[in-house]
């Protein structure tokens, strides 16, 4: 018997460090062998105070107490946050800036004549509109007002998002690279448009930790009964990261959390008869093999009863007054609506969920735009002002990020023929949309960048998708270019190499 | 013979690959975009790795020829370090995706080497000439497998990711196990080979929501369970089943509060469990201690000691209690899942036993192999 090779250099000798890229993925493990009793004193906590974060694998609860961040792989922030959570009403399919927010006279005035090649400048179209014969023009046909001390341009079909405009910061000059839904809403959510990063709330779970004792810190929640363009669980995946990272979706049925509830026959009474049994076994365990992936494990069916508890807490409303309901509008008592699902958002932001994504679909008006766009904007507008001016009456705007938008904007010119009179649609445009981003650590009352007269090119102070992570991340305390994780040989982060902060909107 | 001439027979069409008369040209993208092409580019390998043999076609048939030729180490190495990481939930190389110059070191490499090595070359040689399953005997009869998976206190606190194997393996077993073994003790379990995926109890419940299958279907192995794109069962998924977006090597092992709830509420768990309580119930003619302790064994693979034994005997006599004051919960309970239930046993008698052999499929016994 011969060896005809032998070792390779690369599988030499082992290196004792340890890596900081590769933080140990076997939960539990980074606890040495020590008594149960010991492992709780640590913490100078019973059951009763362990944080769900430490029932995920994670460090220190002490530090999760504190609400520094200390506890995810960071260890705390890079610099003092102005945010500490963030609200992300994404509306998926590309609402129409044009329409919405950014006005522009020219089109009107020019409806039905041709989009100069000037203007077009190359830029390619979708497979939808790239073979017109003719690219006309089309105007808003909604009127728009100036509000607020601000003056801020909006449409009237935003009538209740008009009312907060001063509270709002508007950015005309998004722009990003994709011009399909698919990459371009999985762009917005992971800093890539090919499938696989981490999004954003994956990214803040690593590098920050979970804050609260029985809820996840990243939630998403979906408006029911949408159609439009498909959305996918890789949207709010953790990539290449540790599955623990993922979201959390809070379903509007009766098991927001799934099967949170006791099935049939089971009572909380004698539910807690049986995980006092199951502890008994598992405390006998510990005694033959003391483990503390066997406490872990205790403490987790603690925290699972508790939980059943807090979750129907906060997706019950019973306990809103009527004039909050009010506010949010009359779909808030529906579960799953989107008015409902912002007042869900602000009850878990007051609880400490760190990141908490909303999605509204049905933006992408190809044709019918007139009546689609009035549907969606008379669904969103008044909860998505509740939500501001909720947080804002509660103190929490301070240091609470709000952000709508979608993964990119409409073109300024009609799909297919312009009939005058009639309705007509918008294709897909990356050049320049518009999304406003409000409350810790934003301008209040201001309109960044400027768009040209016919609403196809930024003419000044570009926002890149990038750019707009990098600012998210700085707003909460992180320097974009120091969370990083390595993967498949190389180091990665939300902004790739890229972004830059957006200085001209911070407060 | 049979099934195979099932397959032959029944599909109307088989997609076959081959290779084209002409190979069509492939270009470098211009900074990626489709529509930018810059030089032709030809198949080859890497030039880091071992050259592409001469004589070979240059197609999948010589790749698969170049992978395997036992005159490198380099698929061999991959594939016994993966093995290996599924029995000891670690590989030898921490990083089974990379095995390259900027892999995480193995602290033993020339175990890596030997099994691979014997892998690799034909049984003439001393080799195992590529066999898995030959593989794995050799694995599992090592001395190092066969260790207790706790050690002193010092050993654990120094080596808690167990690096240095002076220990046997402890990790939770990964999603389909648990949901098949739980299937497997309780005899519902569905064996038959191939076939389309098929939509299980949690369908409903996923991002995309589909309907629950009937009869077999959902009591065959999780191998089958349907998904859909990126999105996996919820159950799976809740056991860090990954969403197929990029490919992952090795799996987490998360322990989460989340467990507990599909473990104790979900309907294939608790159904599971009622089936096994009829069952043993049935078998030890209404002797409970004696029913259970077999539960036992069969969730966890080993007899529970005196005290174990009597855990579960109080546990049963204080559900027994609960549900003979509760019959209308213990209707319930039993009602729970698409299997009919058997009338043959006190309806009390069986919630109470189902609710604790579902206690026993939380147990780490079961759920985490030591």
């Amino acid at each position: 018997m011969t060896r005809k090779w032998c070792l390779a250099p690369n599988l030499g000798s082992s290196r004792k460090e340890h890596s900081p890229d590769s933080p140990d993925s076997v939960p539990g493990t980074d606890l040495s062998m020590v008594s149960r009793r010991d492992w709780l004193n640590s913490f100078g906590l019973g059951f009763g105070g362990l944080a769900l974060a430490e029932m995920l694998g994670r460090s220190s609860v002490a530090a999760d107490a504190r609400g520094d961040g200390a506890s995810g792989v960071l260890g705390g922030f890079h610099h003092p946050p102005k945010a500490k959570r963030v609200i992300y009403l994404f509306q998926s399919g590309g609402p129409s800036q044009l329409d919405l927010y950014d006005r522009k006279p020219l089109l009107v005035e020019k409806t039905g004549e041709q989009l100069p090649d000037s203007v077009r400048g190359g830029q390619r179209l979708t497979g939808m509109s790239g073979n017109q014969s003719s690219i006309p023009l089309v105007g808003s046909p909604f009127s728009f007002a100036q509000y607020g001390e601000s003056g801020a341009w909006i449409s009237e079909l935003l009538p209740h998002t008009a009312k907060v405009a001063d509270r709002l910061c508007f950015i005309r000059t998004m722009y990003t690279e994709s011009i399909n839904h698919g990459p371009g809403v999985t762009f917005m959510q992971s800093g890539n448009q090919v499938p696989g990063r981490p999004s954003i709330g994956a990214w803040l779970d690593y590098g920050l930790g979970n804050e609260h004792d029985d809820l996840p810190s990243f939630v998403v929640l979906i408006t029911k009964n949408k159609g439009g363009q498909p959305l996918m669980s890789h949207l709010w995946g953790a990539g290449f990261l540790p599955t623990k990272h993922q979201a959390v979706r809070f379903r509007s049925g009766a098991d927001p959390v799934l099967y949170v509830n006791n099935p049939p026959g089971v009572s909380p009474e004698n539910r807690r008869q049986v995980l006092d049994g199951l502890r008994q076994l598992h405390e006998h365990q510990f005694a033959g093999t003391p483990d503390a992936e066997i406490t872990a494990r205790i403490a987790n069916y603690e925290m699972a009863f508790r939980m059943q508890a807090s979750v129907p807490d906060v997706t019950d409303f019973a306990d809103e007054p009527q004039s909050v309901l009010d506010l949010y509008g009359p779909d808030a008592k529906d579960p799953g609506t989107f008015a409902a699902n912002c007042l869900l958002a602000r009850r878990l932001a007051e609880r400490g969920v760190r990141f908490i994504q909303l999605y509204h679909q049905d933006w992408d008006h190809h044709g019918g735009l007139k009546g689609g766009i009035a549907r969606e904007a008379k669904q969103t507008d008044q909860p998505a002002a509740a939500l501001v001016q909720d947080l804002a009456q509660r103190g929490m705007l301070d240091d609470t990020l709000v952000v709508w938008g979608g993964e990119f904007g409409r073109t300024n010119y009609c799909q297919g023929l312009y009939k005058p009179g009639q309705d007509f649609g918008r294709d897909h445009h990356p050049r320049c949309f518009t999304i406003w981003m409000a409350g810790g650590g934003i301008k209040p009352g201001t309109t960044y960048g400027e768009t040209d007269d016919y609403g196809y090119n930024i003419v000044k102070d570009g926002v890149h998708v990038h750019d707009f992570h990098a600012t998210m991340l700085h707003l909460l305390g992180i320097d974009h270019e120091r969370l990083t994780y390595k993967f498949q040989g190389r180091r990665y982060r939300l902004t790739d190499v890229h972004g830059k902060i957006v200085k001209g909107i911070l407060a | 013979m049979i099934a195979r001439d099932d397959l032959a027979e029944k599909p109307r069409e088989i997609m076959v690959m081959r290779d084209l008369p002409q190979p069509k040209m492939a270009y470098i993208l211009n900074r990626g975009d489709y529509d930018k092409r810059g030089e032709p580019v030809e198949p080859d390998t890497p030039a880091a790795l071992p050259p592409f043999p001469a004589d070979q076609p240059k197609n999948r048939l010589g790749l698969a020829r170049w992978l395997v030729d036992p005159d490198h180490p380099l698929l061999a190495r991959v594939t016994v370090n993966r093995l290996w990481q599924s029995l000891f939930g670690l590989g030898l190389v921490q990083s089974p995706e990379d095995l390259g110059s900027q892999s995480t070191r193995p602290e033993y490499p020339e175990v890596l080497d030997l099994l691979a090595w014997q892998f690799s070359h034909p049984v003439a040689d001393g080799g195992l000439a590529w066999d898995m399953k030959r593989l794995v005997k050799t694995i599992m009869l090592s001395q190092t497998y066969r260790q207790r998976s706790i050690a002193d206190p010092k050993t654990m606190a120094d080596d808690p990711l167990n690096v240095w194997l002076a220990r046997g393996p402890r990790h939770r077993l990964p999603a389909e196990m648990i949901r098949d073994g739980a299937l497997a003790a309780c005899g519902l379990l569905v064996e038959k080979v191939g076939g389309p995926p098929v939509k299980t109890y949690d369908m409903p419940e996923s991002f995309k929501p589909e309907k629950a299958d009937t009869g077999e279907a959902l009591y065959r192995r999780s191998l089958y369970t349907f998904w859909r794109r990126t999105g996996p069962g919820p159950v799976l998924e809740s056991f860090d089943v990954p969403k197929r977006v990029v490919c992952v090597a090795k799996r987490d092992t998360t322990n989460t509060p989340l467990h507990a709830f599909v473990l104790m509420n979900g309907p294939q768990f608790v159904e599971a469990a009622r089936v096994l309580a009829e069952r043993l119930l049935a078998d030890y003619a209404g002797d409970a201690d004696r029913a259970l302790a077999r539960a036992f064994e069969q969730l966890t693979n080993r007899s529970p000691d005196d005290e174990e034994r009597q855990i579960v005997q109080t546990m049963y006599e204080k559900q027994l209690a609960w549900y003979r004051g509760h019959p209308e919960d213990a209707e319930k309970l039993v009602a729970i899942g698409a299997t009919k239930r058997s009338e043959a046993i006190p309806v009390a008698d069986v919630a109470a036993a189902t609710a604790v052999i579902n206690a026993l499929m939380n147990y780490d016994g079961t759920v985490v192999k030591r």
